[in-house]
């Protein structure tokens, strides 16, 4: 308030007679800010199409655009143009999807990655969450937090090169259990499906944490006192409180770790192995590897694209119906 | 809550923790070790690995890249986020649900589709890969979340402060860059920080839309791929430290959102 205050007496600043001009106080009376200011604002429809006119075109233009154009390139059957040749219009580009098992399997190996990534993780975080808002105080809350969100600030290709030490051959995983006595020959970790998931729920993991957090903060203490006092043990208490009411954390925790999970390239190429080929890895083939076949690429980006949206919406509409579908 | 869940979670937090921690400082360490080879045991340790970082001119170089692309970015992305917000935020109109869809749409296209489809379009508006590609990929890739960030910080300012403002004699664009701006500040410090932590540590839209100069991520992963050195380690070391300082830096201005008039 006090900020507000102080606000006030400066824009009365140029009225005193004595008072010195301030930079908004000249400008304010300078004429020719007048007449802009006044023909800019002069109705309140103007006032709102001048402040839509940029968010507006950056919307269609950066974040629809390049979708749309890519659908668009998916149909042609040369791109990008050629001297002295028209692109023709072609279904070639996602008829080839479904003829090749080459493209099917990492398609689908991609969408059931996700999902059991997406099911581990949300495993995982649901007890780091619940432990977070419920059972830690107020006062601690933040150093707790803090401790989660300091690994998640290093970028994808750090935190994927530090897998690798993990669970090299000659890692830190594979020295304990040999020092232990487990084992004699190290555990081929690496390339795997295995080492994969390791790497990517240990990328994802805190989109799931945070609505998971804040859904479960927001649960009132004495719903679950007043389930307790009517004789509900733990696990009722869990099932018909905690987990309806941290429903909609699950969704949008699930929803994102999903997506993002589905659209890394590095961490497949780096972590994964030729069994564990992702779709990702697909479609940057035809940019990068197999020379210029953007047509094919933008098809295949395209059907990744409806597929894993289509999943998430089928998968919001379960929730948001009655969460039953979550439950069973 | 008996005793023994809460005990079990607990020690699930920890376990948590310490899967987080244990690849980063794992990391680390190697970066210390007197030898090329990756793996353990460690038995004499060395700086050696830092010297030669920061006295690799190309490694210097990529860093300033790297460092030009993310404040660039990060300045258009205040700029467009903030005003996007600002007409998102209290303004009310037909189809502002689908406007505002589409405003997040960036932030929840997979990385690689995401990357391709701008790499696509970048060609289309003819822009050579290369830096301003690559801000142009990271602007549109962070301008969501600067406006959801800014959206929330516009929702507590009371209606009374523009009111006020208008009361004394502001035009609209004056009210905005005396009142609102500064009630912004924290909001927009924390946004800014978040923005140049995700631009600085993006690898898949620089890759796609870079030219022959590589940014630090790419660079790393291009090294990665010809075997791990203990030279990356001390790279990403660095890098580890700086991302978590700027990280704290911008949590204690966004912390501030919560207390602040």
């Amino acid at each position: 308030m006090a900020q507000a205050e102080t606000q006030r007496a400066d824009l009365q600043e140029p009225s005193t007679p004595a008072g010195r001009m301030t930079f908004w106080g000249a400008l304010m009376r300078n004429g020719v800010y007048q007449a802009v200011s006044t023909t800019l604002f002069k109705s309140q429809r103007r006032q709102f199409w001048i402040l839509a006119s940029l968010p507006l075109f950056w919307i269609f233009f950066a974040n629809l655009g390049p979708i749309v154009e890519m659908f668009w390139i998916g149909f042609l059957d040369s791109y990008p143009p050629k001297v002295g040749y028209e692109p023709q219009f072609t279904l070639a580009n996602w008829a080839a999807f479904f003829q090749d098992r080459v493209f099917i399997i990492p398609f689908f190996r991609t969408l059931a990655f996700s999902f059991i990534f997406t099911a581990i993780t949300l495993l995982i975080t649901y007890p780091v969450a619940y432990f977070l808002a419920k059972h830690v105080s107020r006062k601690n809350q933040l150093l707790f937090l803090l401790l989660l969100l300091i690994p998640f600030w290093v970028g994808e290709i750090v935190r994927t090169y530090a897998i690798m030490i993990l669970l090299g051959n000659n890692g830190a995983v594979n020295l304990a259990l040999k020092s232990l006595g487990l084992i004699e020959r190290p555990i081929p970790f690496m390339y795997t499906g295995f080492s994969l998931g390791v790497g990517i729920i240990y990328l994802t993991a805190l989109y799931m944490l945070l609505p998971l957090y804040s859904a479960l903060e927001k649960l009132p203490d004495n719903y679950l006192e007043a389930a307790a006092d009517l004789g509900a043990g733990a696990w009722t208490r869990f099932r018909r409180i905690t987990l309806p009411l941290s429903k909609e954390g699950i969704a949008s925790g699930c929803t994102l770790v999903f997506l993002i999970s589905t659209g890394y390239y590095a961490t497949p190429v780096l972590l994964g192995g030729p069994r564990s080929t992702v779709f990702a890895e697909t479609i940057a083939g035809f940019f990068h590897v197999a020379g210029d076949q953007w047509p094919m690429g933008a098809a295949f980006s395209s059907i990744m694209l409806i597929a894993t949206l289509g999943v998430t919406g089928l998968f919001l509409k379960l929730m948001g119906r009655d969460g039953k579908g979550m439950m069973r | 809550m008996t005793r023994n869940t809460r005990i079990l979670m607990s020690v699930i937090y920890w376990a948590f923790i310490v899967y987080l921690f244990v690849p980063l400082a794992l990391m680390v360490t190697m970066g210390f070790k007197d030898s090329k080879f990756i793996g353990f045991p460690i038995r004499s340790w060395t700086l050696e690995w830092y010297a030669t970082v920061i006295q690799d001119t190309q490694v210097l170089s990529v860093f300033g890249y790297s460092m030009t692309i993310a404040i660039a970015s990060t300045v258009l992305s205040l700029i467009i986020g903030t005003w996007v917000a600002v007409f998102l935020g209290p303004n009310q109109f037909r189809g502002k649900a689908i406007i505002f869809a589409l405003a997040c749409l960036p932030a929840v296209i997979p990385g690689i589709i995401s990357a391709i489809a701008l790499r696509i379009f970048a060609r289309l508006i003819d822009i050579e890969p290369g830096m301003f590609a690559i801000i142009l990929g990271h602007t549109v890739h962070n301008v969501p979340f600067v406006a959801l960030v800014v959206m929330a910080r516009l929702s507590t300012q009371p209606k009374s402060h523009i009111e006020a403002a208008r009361d004394l004699g502001a035009d609209s664009i004056v009210a905005f860059f005396r009142v609102t701006l500064p009630y912004l500040k924290p909001a927009l410090i924390g946004a800014g920080i978040f923005c140049m932590l995700l631009s600085f540590d993006d690898f898949v839209r620089a890759f796609f839309l870079g030219g022959y100069q590589p940014t630090l991520p790419v660079l790393i992963f291009a090294k990665l791929r010809s075997g791990m050195s203990p030279e990356i380690n001390a790279i990403s070391t660095i890098v580890l430290i700086m991302t978590a300082i700027l990280g704290l830096w911008a949590e204690r201005s966004m912390r501030r959102l919560n207390k602040g008039s």
